[in-house]
């Protein structure tokens, strides 16, 4: 389709309204799984299409098309027009200005790649398993590529593109002792080429998936109660996505919806603590050119030394605000319209010690390091997140391993009660999805931290 | 509507499979079209139209399988050439294969034999939906106790149509309409503290959809829970609303999905034919019910349902196993999924939220659950409780920071009571449980 063509459409679209974008896409999924030692089933997936959005004051219309001629895409645009009947313009958008950035490439493409040339990681990856303790019974590991083609262009004559590739491996290992039945998952996703497949890798998720089964099997659910909980470097990143990140996504500010809705420059925990939600990270799940909005990925603070100091802003947000867009326009594919989502969300390091002063400093709590999933209320702020394993902590020292707890907070509370935050900070590389209706790559990290007092459950 | 035209595209492209190296192979082309219509504060906010048109492919080729999709149905002979060689490239799995023919669904032609497409669907205009959208707007309430700060509405309809072919000449058909409406509001109490609550309807057809009235048990449920308190953790009696219930009754019927019985990596392993839960305890699998949301006549494989026991009085009756995983578990086949699970009441019919409270007496109600997540092993969970705490079957306090935990095997030996409340909107019908001694965290 020629640019001429484009500006038609758009034109068609944004008539009686303020913006207007088409976000095309062309994505390519291939997957492999390896089950009871075979590599028996795969496949691949194409998703093609081009949303149109088009936006009259704060209000949005949205329509896509699976066919991307001109007729289909000014059919999807009068339909996404139709907002302008419900809205009035105020106004077209600024211009964003920037350079997009670099922050992923494919050394090895993936598209000059067969997939038979993977199934060798899968089996070696299930030999070593395997190979690593007689207690395995079952393995179950999926290596998987995707490469989505991106396409912007507005209303304000901006035209951007995208390439985002996305390698993941995650395996899922059962154990059996005795006649206990424990499992345990691990992943590895990046944005990268088909350099992710690696001997080094294979070794890695081997020795992570088959690391703390003892502890595992041994492993009860705590007394529960309120507690002082430190959590581990990289993983326990989620405290930040569930408990402050989701409230910090400024549609919910906007709306009035989320807990810090009036709380902008002021301190929200102690100082010289930073939060901040990454688009630059080299390779990183969550780590974006561009956001789908057209905007160039960036660094965002959110928190400064310990005042809260931006929201995580699409372009609707932004202007509402009257500030610059902060790239974290997102959306799970061309079907749903871009929405503040976070990236990769991370707390810069502290100077509190190490981890184990951390431990040393608590006289009954808990150790956090592995989990599964969390979930926030945004407007109370109250947030939970499921602990997969940990260790108990007594008089400093940890004692007894504990798994499958949920822990409970509110979100201003436990940021206000951040006690000691260590220098080790990691950005867990694991396959995390962000879920707001719609699902998008993202990662998390911190370096260890200690809260003063969570709500641990347990029996 | 998938129009003959495309049906007769899907068999060519199956006939092109199969002179092209395919042994035997399946397609699944659906087909959706959806509209919404979004309100913020009383105005709308976001309208959307979308269509949606994708084939799924899966090929069975010298022993070996793959499974494929595209919504790209003008290129279709270059994309099953490319999927056929990518299947070759795996390891053969000599448990993949069809459904065997007697298995499989025969009435399930034109697609409506269950009655859920409202043919009305295509009546209804862009100002109709603006319409419901407004009309079920509560922006502007008032109470004694709080200030509304949000109200997020959105209605949405959709029609979407399905058709399962295979090369042994399956071919299973299923039309559907939905109206929805849900709506999450936030309020303030006088501090400053904020409270949401969500509420929601659905149903096949326009007759029959009212959103009359969300929106106020919406803000109905926000602004109950404002004067939370933290309660002293400890044993309750748990009462969970059938909303709500539909959480718990999830891992239980994965667990007895064929993948993880397979992997052994199920808490109910080795259940069948064995009684594991209290005799309270019976769900069946009520599918073949017309106009009923949830309702299906064959599963993915084109494989004919059956209206069928999954637990009767704690006894566990069925493994959820495809062709695939039955074969390989050396076990007679069922369906791959339970389709409309219906959880019948103890000990006597027609008890509603409340009459259960009274049947309890004493303990927390749960009307929603905060995160949260179980073993799938070993059965074992933890999750965020949202509701109240109650005595004498009346609503005391709410509840703040709790947490509730357990093990699934001896939370369902533990059932109290079940009512007969499961809202009609729901696929998976399960009404207002009790279970007794429960652990909850709390102050």
């Amino acid at each position: 389709m020629s640019l001429s063509e484009l500006r038609a459409v758009v034109a068609q679209a944004v008539k009686g309204g303020d913006f207007c974008d088409l976000f095309f896409e062309d994505t390519r999924y291939t997957s492999l799984t390896l089950r009871d030692g075979a590599v028996s089933s795969g496949g691949f997936h194409r998703d093609y299409g081009c949303g149109v959005r088009v936006l009259c004051g704060e209000k949005t219309g949205y329509a896509y098309t699976e066919s991307v001629d001109y007729n289909s895409l000014l059919t999807a645009a009068r339909a996404a027009g139709s907002i302008c009947a419900a809205a009035s313009p105020v106004g077209p958008f600024k211009a964003c200005g920037m350079t997009p950035g670099a922050y992923y490439s494919q050394q090895k493409d993936w598209g000059l790649c067969s997939p038979s040339e993977f199934t060798g990681v899968l089996l070696s990856l299930d030999d070593k398993i395997r190979k690593g303790d007689s207690r395995v019974t079952a393995v179950i590991a999926q290596f998987s590529y995707s490469l989505s083609e991106i396409m912007i262009y507005n209303s304000l004559d901006e035209l951007s593109s995208d390439l985002r590739p996305m390698a993941s491996l995650a395996v899922s290992v059962v154990f059996r002792k005795g006649d206990r039945i424990e499992n345990k998952s691990v992943s590895r996703s990046f944005m990268c080429g088909a350099e992710f497949v690696s001997g080094n890798l294979v070794a890695e998720m081997a020795s992570d998936a088959l690391k703390g089964v003892d502890a595992m099997f041994e492993a009860s659910q705590p007394k529960g109660g309120n507690m002082s909980v430190v959590m581990g470097a990289g993983a326990s990143g989620i405290l930040l996505h569930e408990a402050m990140g989701h409230a910090f996504e400024a549609d919910f500010n906007r709306k009035g919806q989320s807990v810090f809705s009036d709380r902008m420059g002021s301190r929200v925990c102690k100082r010289g603590l930073n939060i901040v939600d990454d688009a630059t990270l080299p390779s990183a799940r969550g780590s974006l050119n561009v956001d789908d909005e057209g905007v160039p990925g960036q660094k965002t603070y959110m928190v400064t030394d310990g005042v809260l100091t931006s929201y995580l802003h699409d372009r609707i947000s932004a202007r509402y605000y009257s500030v610059a867009p902060t790239g974290n326009g997102r959306r799970e594919s061309f079907r749903y319209e871009p929405l503040p989502r976070m990236r990769n969300t991370y707390m810069e390091n502290g100077s509190d010690g190490t981890v184990e002063d951390l431990i040393g400093s608590v006289g009954r709590g808990i150790f956090v390091d592995e989990f599964a999933n969390g979930q926030v209320k945004i407007g109370e702020g109250d947030f939970t997140f499921y602990v997969k394993s940990g260790f108990l902590i007594e008089n400093g020292r940890l004692t007894r391993p504990v798994k499958d707890v949920n822990i409970i907070g509110n979100g201003p509370q436990a940021l206000s009660d951040i006690r000691a935050v260590a220098s080790d900070l990691a950005v867990s590389p694991g396959a995390w999805v962000c879920g707001k209706g719609q699902s998008v790559p993202v990662s998390c990290g911190i370096p260890s931290v200690l809260i003063g007092n969570l709500t641990v459950g347990g029996r | 509507m998938i129009q003959e035209k495309d049906i007769a595209r899907l068999r060519s492209a199956m006939g092109f499979a199969l002179r092209s190296g395919a042994q035997a192979c399946r397609l699944t082309l659906s087909e959706t079209t959806s509209d919404m219509v979004g309100t913020l504060n009383g105005e709308v906010d976001k309208v959307s139209h979308c269509f949606d048109r994708s084939v799924s492919v899966c090929l069975f080729v010298d022993g070996k399988y793959g499974a494929f999709s595209t919504n790209r149905l003008d290129d279709m002979d270059s994309f099953l050439v490319t999927a056929i060689g990518m299947t070759r490239l795996l390891s053969e799995d000599a448990f993949r294969k069809l459904p065997a023919r007697e298995r499989v669904c025969s009435g399930a032609v034109d697609g409506n034999e269950l009655a859920l497409c409202d043919s009305s669907y295509v009546n209804v205009s862009p100002s109709d939906r603006m319409d419901f959208a407004l009309k079920a707007s509560v922006w502007g309430a008032e109470g004694e106790n709080f200030k509304l700060v949000s109200e997020e509405g959105e209605y949405s309809d959709s029609c979407s149509d399905f058709v399962v072919m295979d090369s042994d000449g399956t071919f299973c058909r299923q039309k559907e309409t939905s109206f929805e409406y849900g709506v999450e509001v936030t309020v303030e109490d006088g501090k400053g503290e904020k409270y949401s609550g969500y509420w929601w309807t659905a149903s096949p057809f326009l007759a029959d959809f009212s959103a009359a009235g969300i929106g106020r048990e919406a803000l109905r449920r926000a602004s109950s829970s404002i004067g939370a308190a933290r309660v002293a953790g400890g044993r309750y009696n748990m009462v969970v609303t059938g909303d709500a219930a539909s959480r718990l009754l999830s891992p239980v019927l994965d667990a007895l999905n064929g993948f993880s019985i397979q992997q052994n990596n199920s808490f109910l392993c080795g259940s069948l034919g064995r009684r594991v839960f209290s005799e309270a305890l019976t769900v069946i699998d009520d599918c073949h019910r017309k106009g009923e949301s949830g309702s299906r006549l064959f599963d993915s494989e084109g494989v004919a349902t059956a209206p069928v026991p999954v637990i009767e009085n704690g006894t566990v009756r069925r493994y959820f196993l495809g062709t695939y995983i039955a074969g390989k578990l050396g076990m007679d086949p069922t369906v791959d999924e339970c389709s409309r699970a219906r959880v019948c009441p103890w000990p006597e019919d027609g008890m509603d939220r409340d009459a259960v409270m009274r049947k309890v007496g004493r303990g927390i109600l749960v009307t929603g659950f905060n995160g949260g997540n179980s073993n799938s092993s070993t059965g074992d969970f933890s999750y965020g409780v949202e509701g109240f705490y109650f005595e004498n079957g009346t609503i005391v306090t709410p509840v703040s920071g709790m947490l509730v935990t357990g093990n699934f095997i001896d939370l369902f030996k533990s059932v109290a009571a079940i009512g007969s409340d499961a809202r009609k909107c729901m696929s998976r019908l399960v009404p207002t449980m009790a279970f007794e001694n429960v652990d909850f965290i709390g102050e």
